[in-house]
């Protein structure tokens, strides 16, 4: 009798895709469909374009574009409502058809995942919220994966540590505020920076609110629901990582297949758009994802083939997380597998139901064969491009960088990198490693390394440089954050602020344990086998909450901790929060979260705790591990690895804004217009 | 006590039963026949004005004074409101019980309690020039005819939209109706007008002729269910037809010559026409049966019946529903009906009563279940008693049953009763109780300000009560005469401890009486901050909602605020309001960006972030098509960072942007090349280009004037000439003393190139490289031999054998002479 069912992610995608058809049908007949580019690939992983075409949808079109025509008198607008922009587009697009087109339009805007004032107070500027049937489609978090919930917003990074627009924090706190109402609390919210500290609060604060809200909007008909207000049963905690806390691990280039995949093919919505010289043309029958757009079929579908990365492909499920040094030897021995397995007929060909059992196993053989031959062409490419001197140079610097060796041996390097005209972000990934990790670059180093770039790559970098300290990313030294040799003083200094204002890596690396020498790659005893050697600071965080012995074990630093810190049981670690790390997680950057959420009414609690009793103590838990501001694929492996440790006891759901590459990172501050005339 | 079955009528094989539920409605000076009355779905509150076209004797100014009066069914006035606003077109409630009012020229107010509060919003498609004619309502929207024959629908109130319907023809209306969307397969209203010999349905966006002869209609009525279409035709009959104009149901012929004032349906059965003191009930297959009253009778429709109204008495007619008939049907044997019989005979302490339920004991629990129900249809208290004792004994003999129903019944009719109460008058049936919700109940209730009964009823059903408390607030704000200090403590002290109370609302009521410093006294007890924005904005207390809504961690309310602040403030008190707040900065920094440099620019002088409004020159810059605005604004952003000097680098950088912008317009002038302009390229890449173009001096003053490290300059330059192809030009190179960058990237880069040959000029070259990494190079360009001779110079005896294993035809042998060489100086 556990009332809190756990965190199923197809539950969320079957309850998006119902709202998006129910809101669908609600509009009587054909219908063109306009979709922000940005919520095109999200929806696409919870309906197939087929199913939008049964419930009425006859072309779609991209806001961006703003080419949607008069062919349907029902236009229906799909965008997001936290930025202006979307809305002063569906403006003007309204009017531009009221202005041009001959039919009498109905118009409807879903709102994504919700109705704002100021999407209103746009569209009333412009004059048309009158005819407007605004609607909300609330999807916040999107199954990319059973164990990963992703808000898929692609500016997150750059609005939360760029603009410092919280809006994505906030969809973020609802969306988590969802799970608890379905989920019950989280018994215990855990955190490490500045942001994640703003969003507990945040969390706290509306589920103070909650009772407000739910009983007023009860007029609508809902029953306030009042397990939300009980810690869950099925849920332990919630972890929650600023990205700000861990940006060198974003940097660093993620060397499992699926990050390989994202460094140079770039994986969006659990799809990577490759050439089709690299994999060959697409199989025929798929043409539901491809055509999107229907109304123009754009030239770039003939070269560019979309490949499909998720666990429904068995052979990639295998091979994801994996590093990619031992791919290859995995493709080989399915491959010879295969061949066996088919070979196999020959010889069970003497009875006719031998022969039908073969038969029946085919259609299987022919989509593990297709996959291979698209994992064996991706590897492939893959390898031409870790094989290349650029890649091993910057693979280098970022070890030696990652390991703490003195910065300035690699800056002779990082120079003729320049001087090779090698991609910006590359080039920027570097410099921002070592001055994340060193708190900056001296002054003098900095400004060598900015004229050569500006040299090398133009002018307007000038403006990528304010970026990347606005962010936090490339900032120089400054006599007083070269404190950080005396972690006392930053911690006392922001003792206020509740943490210090940068991590002491030095430190860290020690007492967390980051760089392991010794990795099996092809059978991992650790979590650092994700960067063959380095161990993301954001995995170790999470470990030092639920692997707490794995972690002070394998940590030669915190020796003296596995004799303190009592046995973990399963029952027993979440509630310990951060224990036994604290003088870690001081010399991490921001503030550090922790709190317990307990229900509003004692005897509730207690009456469930006396139901849990007995056979509570077994039960699987889950950990909710939020990253605020994206997530690399490096990071998922590794959580799988650390969830794989813990199978039966806990499973692990990563939840984040969005996934994020070193790439993505960097770009986000790269500005991308040039002294060029046009 | 009388038999259930005394007020019932036989129409055809139905019974209809016809209940008195009130009695001295209305005063007996108020002349109904003068009057519309319309009444609110689900039993709601009645409403009546005077009718204007008809003949009214004078009575002195005060009575002239027109109103619209709002009773509840049992001829309570609850409100009267004064009407002064021009001649009434429509008057119609919604499911909600809001009333809505249609003026002659378009405008429809909307009165959303009982309290003669209301929001106004017009029709527009001309209503004003034409003039609405009249209205049909259906539960949550209505069809307004105007003067123009034109249809304007609107389907919700809450965000009203007024739509124009396809074009009718102009001809005369007779009479008309509406099917609502809900039970239309195009899910929008259709209309159903009377011209002519026929009837036109007209939907959103076509007016389809339905061709009938029999025209013209004088009254048209719909079924509640849509599925049914009553017609009164010219010559005094009545027809029942489908709503898709397919069936001819039945047929009925009033046989009086006068038309009747009204003809609506009884739930889904039968069609009541009533003349002025006269009413027709027909049933299914034209059977009929008649009614004749002392005074004017009123018809109100409604789902499951029809409430007749006159001065003096409020009835429900209505089917008999089937499980009553089955238990008290003269004569029935039903299981139910015997169950009734033997709680009777139990009464009586007779042995029967056991009897009886032996009787029936295989259908035993069948029968609770009707009488459960049964009770459910009952109005009079003292058979709904004797059916619950009966279904109360009748589970008592079965061994398993699920008294849930049972409880569930119990407590309804509690409910129930307590609202058909004359001094509530909310006389709901069953049925139209489970159609409305409790939760609508408790909200009606609150309409009619019966708080300690809905209050009682919230709890008695275990609903929320917060709603109750704020309404009840708000409503002491308005009227209470009380100083304003001691109607807040009250409210505080009533409301302290209650869960889940939304103050801003009883603040927002406050302040709309006008009383500001009541509304921010109560505003600070609302835990939420987002919802005290609005009002505070109302207030105009801006820095406090600004507040609030960082507060609440919302961006879009804080947007919402600035927005608002921007609109209201001059610029600069804008900036010193969000100066010390840096999410709301943060926010107007991030949507400027997006539209509004300018805004931008004014706040970055503003608060003298010099570095910010350089950089925003600089984007501007680069958003410049032209060469020379873009030097300027490149000097104007240079020039704001002059005099400081942690900037210099950035006015250095910026310098040197112009002189490569005007030194690439020169090379644009020189080297005249539409395609490949410099404009626009580093330094690097100019470089590039001009010794691809094998314009290595201008290359060279490129190098001087921005100080390029040598380094740099022969990188550039070997990728260049590769990109060229230029061997010769490399050969030349190779043949200099010193590389700033040594020789291996000459090899590794050639090579790339696929020129072995050349790439493997530079091999010797690379002196500082390991002898392995030298045999390796050669193995690259193929040259084997030159592999070997370099391992017998480095006596590397198993970097010959690996080679030796590579090497074919003539090179095996030459490879064997090297190993040999090797060999004997070994041994």
């Amino acid at each position: 009798m556990a009332p809190h069912a756990s965190i199923n992610t197809q539950d969320i995608a079957d309850k998006a895709r119902r709202d998006l058809l129910q809101l669908l049908e609600g509009v009587r007949g054909k219908k063109n469909l306009v979709i922000e580019k940005a919520l095109a690939g999200p929806v696409g992983l919870f309906v197939k374009f087929s199913t939008l075409q049964e419930y009425g949808v006859d072309r779609v079109f991209f806001l961006e574009n703003d080419n949607v025509d008069s062919s349907q008198r029902n236009v229906i607008f799909l965008s997001r409502a936290e930025k202006a922009k979307q809305a002063q587009s569906i403006a003007g697009q309204i009017k531009r058809l009221r202005r041009t087109g001959s039919t009498d339009h109905e118009f409807s805007v879903f709102w994504v995942p919700r109705r704002t004032l100021v999407c209103d107070q746009i569209l009333e500027e412009a004059g048309v919220l009158g005819e407007v049937n605004a609607l909300e489609f609330p999807v916040y978090f999107v199954p990319l994966e059973k164990d990963v919930l992703s808000l898929e917003l692609d500016d997150s990074f750059s609005d939360l540590y760029l603009r410092k627009d919280p809006a994505s924090m906030f969809l973020a706190a609802r969306a988590l505020m969802l799970l608890q109402q379905s989920h019950g609390l989280f018994p215990r919210i855990l955190g490490k920076g500045d942001n994640a500290k703003r969003l507990a609060d945040l969390l706290t604060r509306m589920r103070s609110e909650q009772d407000v809200t739910s009983s007023a909007d009860s007029s609508a008909g809902s029953i306030p629901s009042r397990l939300g207000l009980t810690p869950s049963m099925a849920i332990d905690s919630l972890i929650i990582i600023d990205r700000e806390i861990d940006l060198p691990t974003v940097l660093l280039t993620q060397l499992t297949y699926e990050g390989l995949i994202d460094e140079v093919f770039t994986v969006q919505n659990n799809q990577a758009e490759v050439d089709s010289s690299i994999v060959g043309a697409p199989p025929s029958q798929n043409t539901s994802s491809s055509s999107k757009d229907a109304s123009q079929p754009s030239k770039t579908s003939a070269l560019k083939r979309k490949i499909q990365l998720d666990s429904s492909d068995k052979l990639y499920a295998q091979l994801r997380d994996t590093n990619f040094a031992i791919v290859g030897g995995l493709l080989s021995k399915v491959a010879r597998r295969l061949q066996a397995d088919y070979e196999s007929r020959h010889k069970a060909n003497q009875t006719t139901s031998e022969l039908r059992d073969f038969v029946a196993k085919l259609p299987g053989y022919q989509a593990e064969q297709a996959s291979l031959k698209v994992h064996t062409s991706l590897a492939e490419e893959i390898m031409k491009h870790t094989r290349s001197d650029l890649f091993s140079r910057v693979l280098e610097v970022q070890q030696n960088l990652a390991a703490g060796s003195d910065p300035s041996i690699m800056h002779d390097n990082i120079e003729e990198l320049i001087a090779r005209d090698c991609p910006l972000t590359a080039v920027l990934r570097l410099l921002c490693l070592e001055s994340c990790i060193a708190n900056g670059l001296r002054p003098k180093d900095l400004d060598i390394f900015k004229r050569s770039i500006l040299h090398a790559y133009g002018h307007q970098h000038l403006l990528t440089f304010a970026a990347l300290e606005k962010i936090g990313l490339l900032t120089a030294r400054t006599t007083s954050a070269a404190g950080y040799l005396l972690p006392t003083a930053g911690s006392g200094g922001g003792a206020a602020g509740g943490g210090p204002r940068v991590t002491n890596y030095n430190a860290v690396r020690k007492t967390l344990k980051l760089i392991v020498d010794e990795v099996n790659e092809s059978d991992p005893n650790d979590i650092a086998y994700v960067f063959s050697g380095y161990a993301p600071l954001s995995v170790r965080l999470v470990q030092a909450v639920i692997q707490k012995t794995a972690l002070a074990q394998s940590s030669s630093a915190t020796r003296g901790l596995a004799a303190t810190a009592p046995p973990a049981s399963a029952a027993g670690t979440a509630s310990q929060g951060w224990t036994g790390f604290e003088s870690a997680l001081a010399s991490i950057r921001g503030a550090t979260v922790d709190e317990t959420q307990v229900g509003s009414s004692k005897d509730a609690m207690r009456a469930r705790s006396v139901l849990a009793g007995g056979g509570g103590a077994g039960q699987e838990k889950t950990t909710v591990v939020f990253f605020l501001g994206g997530v690399t694929f490096a990071e998922i492996a590794a959580l799988r690895f650390v969830a794989a440790r813990e199978e039966g006891r806990r499973r692990i759901v990563v939840a984040t804004t969005g996934i994020v590459a070193g790439d993505r990172v960097v770009g986000a501050a790269i500005e991308k217009r040039g002294f060029g005339a046009s | 006590m009388s038999k259930p079955t005394a007020d019932w009528e036989r129409v055809g094989d139905r019974f209809y039963r016809k209940i008195q539920l009130y009695t001295a409605v209305f005063d007996q000076d108020l002349e109904l026949e003068n009057y519309v009355v319309v009444g609110a779905p689900y039993s709601g509150a009645v409403a009546i004005y005077r009718d204007e076209d008809k003949l009214q004797a004078y009575r002195g100014t005060q009575a002239a004074k027109s109103s619209i009066d709002l009773y509840s069914c049992a001829g309570k006035l609850i409100r009267r409101i004064n009407w002064d606003k021009g001649s009434i077109r429509g008057l119609g409630w919604s499911e909600d019980e809001k009333l809505l009012v249609v003026t002659n020229d378009g405008v429809v107010r909307c009165y959303y309690d009982l309290q003669g509060d209301f929001i106004p919003f017009t029709l527009g498609h001309g209503s004003e020039e034409h003039g609405v004619k009249a209205c049909r309502f259906w539960s949550s929207g209505f069809v307004a005819l105007l003067g123009n024959n034109q249809l304007v629908s609107v389907s919700r109130y809450d965000e009203p939209r007024p739509k124009l319907l396809a074009t009718p023809p102009a001809d005369e209306i007779v009479s008309w109706a509406l099917i609502p969307p809900a039970y239309t397969l195009s899910r929008s209203v259709e209309v159903l007008l009377a011209i002519g010999q026929t009837i036109h349905v007209v939907d959103a966006s076509e007016c389809e002729d339905r061709m009938l002869q029999n025209g013209p209609f004088k009254h048209i009525s719909v079924s509640p269910n849509g599925k049914f279409v009553a017609l009164y035709t010219d010559d005094a009959k009545v027809w029942v037809i489908s709503s898709d104009f397919q069936n001819r149901l039945s047929e009925y012929d009033s046989k009086v010559k006068t038309p009747p004032k009204d003809m609506q349906w009884c739930g889904n059965n039968s069609v009541v026409l009533a003349w002025e003191d006269e009413v027709h009930m027909v049933g299914p297959n034209g059977a009929a049966s008649k009614y004749y009253y002392n005074s004017w009778v009123h018809l109100i429709a409604d789902f499951d019946g029809i409430r007749l109204l006159t001065n003096d008495v409020c009835e429900f007619l209505q089917k008999v529903p089937d499980v009553t008939e089955e238990t008290f049907r003269l004569g029935s044997t039903s299981p139910a009906s015997v169950l009734l019989d033997a709680v009777d005979q139990l009464e009586k302490k007779s042995p029967k009563a056991d009897d009886n339920i032996q009787l029936i004991r295989p259908n035993l629990d069948e029968a609770v279940d009707i009488c459960v129900k049964a009770a459910g249809h009952e109005y009079n208290i003292h058979w709904q008693k004797q059916l619950l004792k009966a279904a109360s004994f009748g589970k008592s003999v079965l061994d398993l049953y699920n008294s849930d129903d049972f409880v569930d019944m119990c407590e309804n009719l509690r409910v129930l009763n307590a609202v058909r109460f004359y001094e509530i008058g909310l006389p709901l049936s069953y049925e139209q109780y489970l159609r409305l919700t409790p939760e609508s109940l408790v909200q009606r209730l609150l309409n009619r300000c019966e708080y300690l009964l809905a209050l009682r009823v919230s709890e008695y059903l275990r609903l929320p009560t917060n709603k109750i408390y704020v309404h009840w607030a708000s409503q002491k704000v308005r009227i209470s005469n009380e100083d304003e200090e001691s109607i807040c403590r009250l409210i505080v002290q009533k409301l302290k401890g209650k869960r889940g109370i939304s103050f801003g609302e009883i603040a927002r009521a406050a302040y709309d009486e006008g009383r500001g410093r009541l509304a921010t006294e109560l505003l600070n007890y609302e835990p939420q901050a987002g919802k005290q924005v609005p009002l505070l904005l109302n207030m105009e207390e801006d820095s406090i909602a600004l507040d609030k809504a960082i507060e609440s961690g919302d961006t879009d309310l804080v947007f919402h605020v600035l927005l608002h602040l921007k609109k209201k403030l001059p610029l600069a008190s804008l900036f010193r309001t969000i100066n010390s707040r840096p999410m709301a900065v943060a926010l107007v920094e991030s949507s400027a960006m997006d539209q509004d440099w300018e805004l931008l620019k004014d706040l970055y002088y503003q608060d003298d972030r010099r570095l910010d409004g350089s950089n925003l020159l600089l984007a501007e810059a680069l958003a410049q098509t032209e060469t020379t605005p873009k030097i300027e604004k490149l000097r104007m952003a240079a020039k704001l960072l002059q005099d400081s000097r942690e900037n210099a680098f950035q006015v250095k950088a910026i310098d040197e942007e112009q002189r490569l912008l005007r030194m690439q317009d020169a090379f644009d002038k020189d080297l005249a090349d539409q395609h490949n302009r410099f404009a626009g390229l580093s330094v690097n890449e100019t470089m590039f280009r001009l010794i691809k173009m094998g314009s290595a001096k201008r290359a060279q003053r490129v190098v001087s004037e921005f100080k390029v490290p040598e380094k740099t300059y022969w990188w550039v330059r070997l990728r260049a000439l590769v990109a060229k192809r230029d061997w010769h030009e490399l050969e030349e190179l190779s043949k200099t003393r010193k590389s700033a960058i040594g020789w291996e990237p000459f090899f590794e880069e050639i090579l790339g190139a696929g020129n072995a040959k050349l790439a493997s000029t530079f091999i010797p070259k690379c002196t500082t490289l390991p002898p392995a990494e030298r045999i390796e190079m050669w193995v690259k360009c193929g040259l084997l031999v030159r592999a070997g001779e370099e391992a017998l110079k480095a006596k590397d005896m198993n970097s010959l054998e690996v080679l030796r294993t590579k090497a074919t035809g003539s090179a095996v042998h030459e490879i064997d002479r090297l190993m040999a060489q090797l060999a004997p100086n070994k041994r």
